[in-house]
């Protein structure tokens, strides 16, 4: 059995996938996620000039005054751009913007919503960005295809698992939209990296954050502990760090 | 007119000699195996065709151009690797080679071997420089300093080429006259250094290695085997010869005006096994001798004086001998040469002696059995050496001995009418030849016009 | 004359290298053959050589079949395929060389070749897709919609 739901929001397409059936407490799990997800468009959109992210941006708040779901995620931005050595920044372009921690971020929360009401089984996909929960069938774990940035409608790798959280930084569609902080100039040495690991918040900035380091993205994905990444250079070569064989197969 | 001229000379209606029955040396029955220059390129040439079927049956496929150009790279490496343990193990000194194949044929098999294997290993280098370039799609020098800089032990590689390179370019006839022979030699050990450098990236790059522990092991027995063929036959056997020989300078006599002779004693010399014929490499361990090991064949069969060396003073080293003192050390390896007894398969046998050629003949001449005839030329009557015991030889067992002396000829001495008419019954001889590399040619040649079969003609020429 | 043998050898050793290369195929279709196990395993059910693979999650349902390590310039490379319904479902390298730095980037240049012809969306059977952030139009022309809409 299988619930799916599409929605658009934050201006790009979540996929729900519970793997149960469907009765009335999961089926309002899902509207709360779902809502949640506008709840968090409207908090946090930067294409939204009244939005408390745009305002605080401008000067016209501060910090203090904004709803706590912004401060509790400026608080992670600042201590993922120390992680990441800046090259995750909580202002990309001199701007105020936190999305590239705030969809996974909000996915996570998402995902726990659903497994509180007991809808284990599943997988939320926000734009490329996956949550997975526990297996979907029995004796098998979940499937996640990693699709390919040079080969459109194809794949580079699948990853499975089950309870993981897989991240993908790219210049896919929107071009080179991810710049280098430190230089301003955009990464190029990669066409996509792939974070695999157990929390999407931090996956997510920090696929972002390896995408701009580029070549160096690999030595720094090795030091970090319970994070595997598997990118695919803007030449087409492939590469992955060590661990990533315990999730993927190539 | 440089004609033979026999002892005792014999007039038209003149006294006839009586023969007297041939009494000889006692023989040094040659014991030991000996390996035959035929059997042994045979055995040569199987191990090339087993390199090449390793590349065989590794490859499944040879497609385009640069599967062309990277396989024949291939071939050419496994058997430039294959071909530099060969050389090597050619002059290692292995007794079985030197007293079967003779030192003399060794030498040119490892001349020619060694200009051969230059040529392979240039074409191995570029060939699979250009292969792995296409394969990459990138420019060949591009390929190259990546190959050099990325790949395992291709620094050493690098080095070994440019080393065989080298010593390739000195070795050749122009160079070698000019930097002197002393020098020459010494710099081609090198050649050392450059197997031990290259034998790492055959293994770690070579494609019909991978992952095939049996060829990597044959590999390693190969160069293992020859590097101990190496250490025993050019290291260690001569320190022992030195120590259990204990050979020394007994007397030092002058057989003619630059001419000397020097008698070598030491203990258990018949442990030495040396027939005549053969020679050894004598390291006299005088000041300004010690540092040269210099050939010079016995000039007298093995006896209870010892063994007896004649050289002539050719040069610096040569002059300084006469100085030498008696009980002098020396440092000798040997024997070595296939110029023995062991060639002759007829009864009647023709020794030609040409200048300092005369030494390793003048043993033979008083050892082989059968019916002997010594032909001695010589520039000047002066410079026959040994003409007293060649001539108590010739008397004590019924041998024919000629001289001839004077400046060539038309039509003599190596004529092949005059050969035949000196020598009745020419063509039923076994031949040996021993003189400085023209006389020895021009020998040659008139005893094949009279019809003298190859393989009975027997010749030592160190030229190379 | 030492040129004219020079010359002899050389001509030799050219002729006898075109004729060893020659004598091979030059197709690699014609050369590589299937691995016996998966010769078979198309028509029957029981595998030949049937492993598990050495490392990895819990492999995809089929049957997998571990191939005879290959020789590459660099070393072996051997691989297993899992076999479902017929199609390969997936890949699975267990032998590559990386002892050195050429080598890694080998692996990662040839073993994405390999992967391409394994897995298109279908024969890996996914459920999900992941990939740098679609808008909502490129949403529609991706392969999660595909996926999305064959599950709605």
């Amino acid at each position: 059995m299988t619930i799916r739901h599409v929605e658009h929001v934050m201006g790009t397409v979540f996929s729900f996938d519970v793997r149960h059936e469907a009765s009335e407490r999961i089926t309002s799990a899902i509207e709360e996620a779902v809502a949640w997800l506008h709840h968090v468009d409207a908090l946090f959109s930067t294409y939204r000039p009244g939005s408390p992210i745009s305002r605080l941006g401008r000067g016209e708040i501060v910090p203090e005054s904004c709803p706590p779901e912004i401060v509790r995620v400026l608080a992670r931005c600042a201590q993922v751009e120390r992680d990441t050595g800046g090259y995750f920044t909580l202002m990309p372009g001199g701007r105020l913007d936190p999305s590239a921690l705030v969809k996974g971020w909000a996915i996570e929360h998402a995902s726990a919503l659903l497994a509180a009401a007991g809808a284990r089984r599943h997988s939320v996909n926000g734009g490329g960005d996956v949550r997975l929960g526990s297996s979907p069938e029995p004796g098998r774990p979940w499937r996640v295809g990693i699709a390919d940035p040079l080969r459109p409608g194809t794949l580079a790798a699948v990853v499975s698992g089950t309870g993981l959280a897989v991240a993908t930084s790219g210049t896919a569609e929107r071009g080179h939209h991810i710049v280098d902080p430190h230089t301003g100039a955009p990464a190029t040495a990669l066409a996509s990296l792939t974070l695999v690991g157990y929390d999407l918040t931090t996956v997510d900035a920090y696929a972002t954050a390896a995408f701009a380091m580029g070549s160096a993205a690999r030595e720094w994905v090795e030091e970090q502990d319970e994070l595997e990444a598997f990118a695919v250079t803007s030449s087409g070569a492939v590469w992955r760090t060590s661990g990533f064989h315990r999730y993927a197969q190539l | 007119m440089a004609r033979w001229v026999p002892f005792p000379e014999k007039q038209e209606n003149g006294v006839t000699i009586t023969h007297v029955p041939s009494r000889t040396a006692p023989q040094v029955r040659s014991t030991g195996f000996v390996a035959r220059p035929g059997p042994v390129l045979v055995l040569i040439g199987l191990g090339a065709v087993a390199v090449v079927a390793l590349w065989w049956r590794d490859t499944s496929a040879v497609v385009g151009a640069a599967g062309w150009l990277t396989n024949a790279g291939r071939i050419t490496g496994l058997l430039a690797g294959y071909a530099m343990a060969v050389l090597i193990a050619l002059m290692a000194r292995v007794p079985a080679l030197e007293h079967g194949v003779g030192t003399d044929r060794l030498t040119r098999w490892h001349a020619m071997g060694g200009r051969y294997v230059v040529g392979l290993m240039t074409a191995h280098v570029l060939s699979v420089i250009w292969g792995y370039a296409i394969t990459d799609g990138q420019h060949v020098t591009d390929e190259a300093v990546t190959m050099v800089v990325t790949f395992p032990e291709m620094w050493e590689a690098t080095a070994a080429c440019l080393l065989l390179l080298g010593i390739g370019a000195i070795s050749a006839r122009a160079a070698r006259r000019r930097i002197g022979y002393e020098t020459w030699y010494l710099l081609h050990f090198y050649t050392y250094v450059a197997a031990y450098l290259a034998f790492g990236h055959q293994l770690a790059t070579g494609a019909e290695f991978a992952g095939d522990r049996a060829a990597q092991v044959a590999w390693y027995v190969l160069y293992l085997g020859v590097a101990a063929l190496v250490a025993w036959y050019r290291l260690l056997a001569p320190v022992r010869l030195f120590l259990r020989h204990r050979l020394r300078v007994a007397a030092v006599t002058a057989e003619a005006p630059g001419v000397i002779s020097i008698q070598v004693t030491g203990r258990r010399l018949e442990r030495l096994r040396a027939e005549p014929g053969q020679f050894f490499r004598w390291r006299f361990l005088a000041k300004g001798l010690w540092w040269s090991a210099n050939p010079y064949s016995l000039s007298a069969p093995p006896g209870a004086g010892g063994l007896r060396i004649t050289v002539k003073a050719l040069g610096d080293h040569s002059a300084t001998l006469a100085g030498l003192r008696p009980g002098t050390r020396i440092f000798a390896e040997g024997p070595y040469g296939a110029f023995t007894g062991r060639l002759r398969s007829r009864r009647q046998v023709l020794l030609i002696a040409g200048g300092v050629g005369i030494t390793p003949l003048r043993a033979l001449f008083e050892s082989l059995p059968g019916e002997l005839t010594l032909l001695y030329r010589a520039r000047r009557e002066a410079d026959l050496v040994f003409r007293q015991e060649l001539e108590d030889i010739a008397v004590a067992r019924g041998a024919n001995l000629h001289y001839s002396t004077g400046p060539r000829g038309p039509g003599g001495p190596f004529d092949a009418a005059v050969l035949a008419q000196v020598v009745p019954g020419l063509r039923d001889h076994d031949v040996y030849v021993c003189g400085p590399a023209e006389m020895t040619r021009a020998a040659i040649r008139a005893l094949r016009a009279a019809g003298v079969p190859r393989r009975h003609i027997h010749h030592e020429s160190f030229e190379f | 004359m030492p040129i004219r043998r020079a010359l002899l050898a050389v001509l030799a050793t050219a002729v006898g290298l075109v004729l060893l290369l020659s004598f091979k195929p030059h197709d690699v279709s014609q050369a590589a053959q299937p691995p016996a196990a998966l010769a078979q395993k198309q028509s029957g059910t029981t595998p030949a050589q049937g492993s598990t693979p050495a490392q990895g999650t819990t492999p995809a349902q089929g049957t997998t079949v571990t191939g005879d390590p290959a020789d590459t310039r660099w070393g072996p490379v051997q691989v297993a395929i899992t076999v479902s319904g017929g199609k390969i479902a997936d890949v699975q390298v267990l032998q590559a060389p990386d002892g050195n730095r050429r080598d890694i980037e080998i692996n990662d240049a040839a073993l994405p070749i390999l992967t391409q012809e394994a897995l298109s969306a279908q024969s890996a059977q996914i459920d999900t897709v992941s990939g740098a952030t679609y808008t909502s139009e490129g949403y529609t022309r991706s392969l999660q919609s595909a996926i999305d809409r064959a599950g709605l």
